[in-house]
């Protein structure tokens, strides 16, 4: 009698005990195979398998749940540990639209999850417009500035013909991303350049969220076209552009046409945009081949045949009625 | 004796601790979310979170239309064909779409609802109402014709006035009483509208007015303050018209709207007195609600965008080599 019982109080101790371990094993083994194999994603779950799986998963359900509510109170969208990060880098400079401008851009780019605008001004110093302007937008973003250097012996407000406009913003903007971010970082994230008076569909960020190296889609209104665009083949790669303006660069796309992956701008630490001596129409391929062959572009906007990006220009306002004094009070910012 | 109790407490003991400890993690284990997704590759997880983008967006358009206890605000934009025209309604989309209980009504220049504007609104994620009104050949500016000419947009406005006014007839109980509280803004589709604006308008009893900018040949126009009271307009051009202001720089209760059925743009109106042609039905100047820091804010400005050039698309299209039509630009 006494050895049954015996027997029965161990398996009592026991059996809970071994229960409670398959069914941890079970359920720590899983995401121990999800962490291996991604190693590219971006998790902040590289504790391994010490942390529980179900700390894990109810902490992503969590997250889930954080964004649908979040989502409707604030702007811009709340940060995704998985999405890569859309570096956009905007050259600007002072005019009276500027500020108009850049006002309706970072409305569009509030509802851009994972955004960060690099706002570089053509200044000698940072403006408070631009300043206060960013700072209320509640968007994630860095504001450098950088002067391109006039000549003044040319006429009056002309700045050097020689630098086409922009090309020293968008320099420092990636010299930027190379002093921020080292090669070694998992931190995933694409690259776009934006000029501030051109429109950006919602539809784009998501179709350069996935680029590998360098993606490429059409762009409305330029080279004197309704649409430039690269010519893709029946396999899907990128042969050539559809263009009337010297189709023959080798890279015949607009600067609203590409995006490019962070990790080779990290890679390819000398590739900059070149400052003088480009002709008109060449800026774009003096960046990209340095960076990426015609084979390695990947179409995007429904292999190349969906507009989700025009160049639009803006008119410069007639201030004919301000006169040699200005009619209208300085203090006033517009 | 006491040795031996003292086992069978301890043992029990543990067997309870046990117990309840393995019915937890059980209960906890429970609710454990499908695993599964983490075995994702990088791209099937982008393409589901595409998928969970979309769904938050429906999200917000349906909160924030939840959010009833402010006054709705009806944006009326004349719109017409023209290359730039996808490219403006997308982007001022943008703005509207982070507006609360805003409701956009699209107007087109056209003889019947265009294919373009037909999808784009309904993949816009906006409360939106789609007419068409075409502008009497008369009245319409020419190829060519500077942009003064003629006042642009007047049919297409009083079309957006006469559906609100429909609405407001049909309306009863709680809906017309919110259409009590609500405001009407004309909003051209190639202005810059900041989402301070829509804020600042959305309390007006009759008609409140603030300063644009870029207009009238100058940096910024506005109603001049004084007391709480507009007493004079700043504008360079014209001062002494009933109300010399642009379009997009009042906005008028919808109340006020549908007792004065008799107020309607003149599309026949001299130039620059559009606006005066609708206000002096509804208000006198010392009626009017000056908002924007008593008007010294500019909040709203009177971009226009360039015609793009197409040269080479012109000479390619004679020579019948032009871009795919197919393509909506």
């Amino acid at each position: 009698m006494p050895k049954r019982r015996d027997i029965l109080a161990i398996v009592l101790i026991v059996l809970p005990w071994t229960l409670l371990i398959t069914v941890w094993h079970q359920s720590a083994i899983a995401p121990l195979f999800a962490i291996r194999k991604d190693d590219g994603t971006e998790t902040r779950h590289d504790t391994g398998p010490a942390t529980d799986s179900k700390e894990y998963c109810s902490q992503d359900k969590d997250i889930v749940e954080v964004v649908r509510t979040e989502y409707v109170y604030t702007r811009p969208p709340p940060w995704s540990d998985v999405l890569p990060t859309i570096h956009v880098i905007t050259p600007t400079y002072s005019r009276p639209v500027q500020k108009a401008e850049l006002t309706r851009l970072a409305n569009t780019f509030l509802h851009v999850p994972n955004l960060h605008w690099i706002l570089v001004e053509d200044s000698q110093r940072r403006t408070p417009l631009v300043t206060r302007l960013l700072r209320e937008t509640g968007l994630n973003y860095t504001h450098l500035n950088v002067e391109t250097p006039r000549n003044y012996k040319l006429r009056g407000d002309t700045r050097d013909p020689r630098i086409p406009r922009g090309t020293m913003q968008r320099n420092l903007a990636l010299r930027w991303l190379r002093e921020t971010f080292n090669s070694n970082s998992s931190q995933a994230g694409i690259v776009y350049f934006a000029d501030d008076d051109n429109t950006y569909s919602l539809e784009l960020f998501e179709e350069m969220r996935s680029t590998r190296k360098v993606s490429v889609w059409p762009v409305a209104f330029v080279g004197g076209l309704r649409y430039e665009s690269p010519k893709v083949n029946a396999a899907g790669k990128v042969y050539g552009w559809k263009t009337v303006f010297d189709p023959h660069r080798p890279f015949a796309i607009d600067m609203a046409g590409f995006a490019i992956n962070l990790r080779l701008i990290l890679f390819k630490p000398q590739a900059y945009f070149k400052l003088r001596g480009v002709k008109g129409g060449y800026q774009e391929s003096s960046l990209l081949r340095e960076l990426v062959t015609l084979s390695d572009l990947e179409p995007k906007a429904a292999n190349c045949t969906k507009i989700l990006v025009w160049h639009t220009r803006t008119e410069k306002p007639v201030l004919v009625n301000e006169g040699k004094k200005g009619f209208t009070d300085p203090n006033v910012e517009i | 004796m006491r040795m031996r109790l003292k086992l069978k407490t301890v043992f029990v003991l543990y067997f309870t601790v046990s117990l309840l400890g393995l019915i937890y993690a059980l209960m906890q284990l429970g609710q454990r979310c499908d695993c599964r997704g983490h075995d994702m590759s990088k791209d099937q997880q982008i393409s589901q979170l595409r998928g969970e983008l979309q769904k938050l967006q429906e999200h917000i358009k349906t909160e924030l239309n939840k959010k009833t206890d402010v006054p709705k605000i009806y944006v009326i934009t004349p719109t017409y064909a023209r290359l730039v025209q996808k490219a403006e309604l997308t982007r001022l989309s943008h703005t509207f779409l982070h507006v609360p209980q805003l409701h956009w009504i699209v107007v087109e220049d056209a003889p019947q609802p265009t294919l373009l504007v037909t999808d784009f609104l309904a993949a816009s994620g906006l409360t939106y109402t789609h007419l068409h009104k075409l502008t009497p050949k008369d009245r319409k500016l020419q190829e060519g014709d500077p942009s003064w000419l003629k006042p642009r947009g007047a049919e297409q406005r009083n079309e957006g006035l006469r559906w609100l006014r429909e609405m407001g007839a049909a309306a009863e109980g709680k809906e017309a009483a919110a259409l009590e509280e609500a405001v009407v803004y004309f909003a051209d589709d190639d202005n810059t509208y900041s989402l301070q604006l829509f804020e600042e308008m959305r309390y007006t009893y009759r008609v409140s007015v603030w300063p644009v900018g870029l207009v009238g040949g100058m940096k910024f126009e506005r109603p001049v303050v004084e007391d709480g009271k507009v007493v004079r307009f700043h504008t360079g051009w014209r001062p002494n018209r009933p109300f010399p202001i642009d379009m997009a720089g009042f906005a008028v209760s919808l109340r006020l709207i549908l007792t004065s059925p008799q107020a309607r743009f003149d599309g026949d109106a001299q130039m620059g007195f559009l606006e005066s042609s609708f206000l002096q039905h509804l208000v006198t100047m010392d009626e009017l609600e000056p908002k924007a820091d008593l008007c010294t804010k500019v909040l709203v400005w009177h971009t226009r965008t360039e015609k793009p050039k197409m040269k080479r698309e012109d000479a390619l299209q004679k020579q019948g080599l032009g871009s795919d039509p197919d393509v909506e630009v």
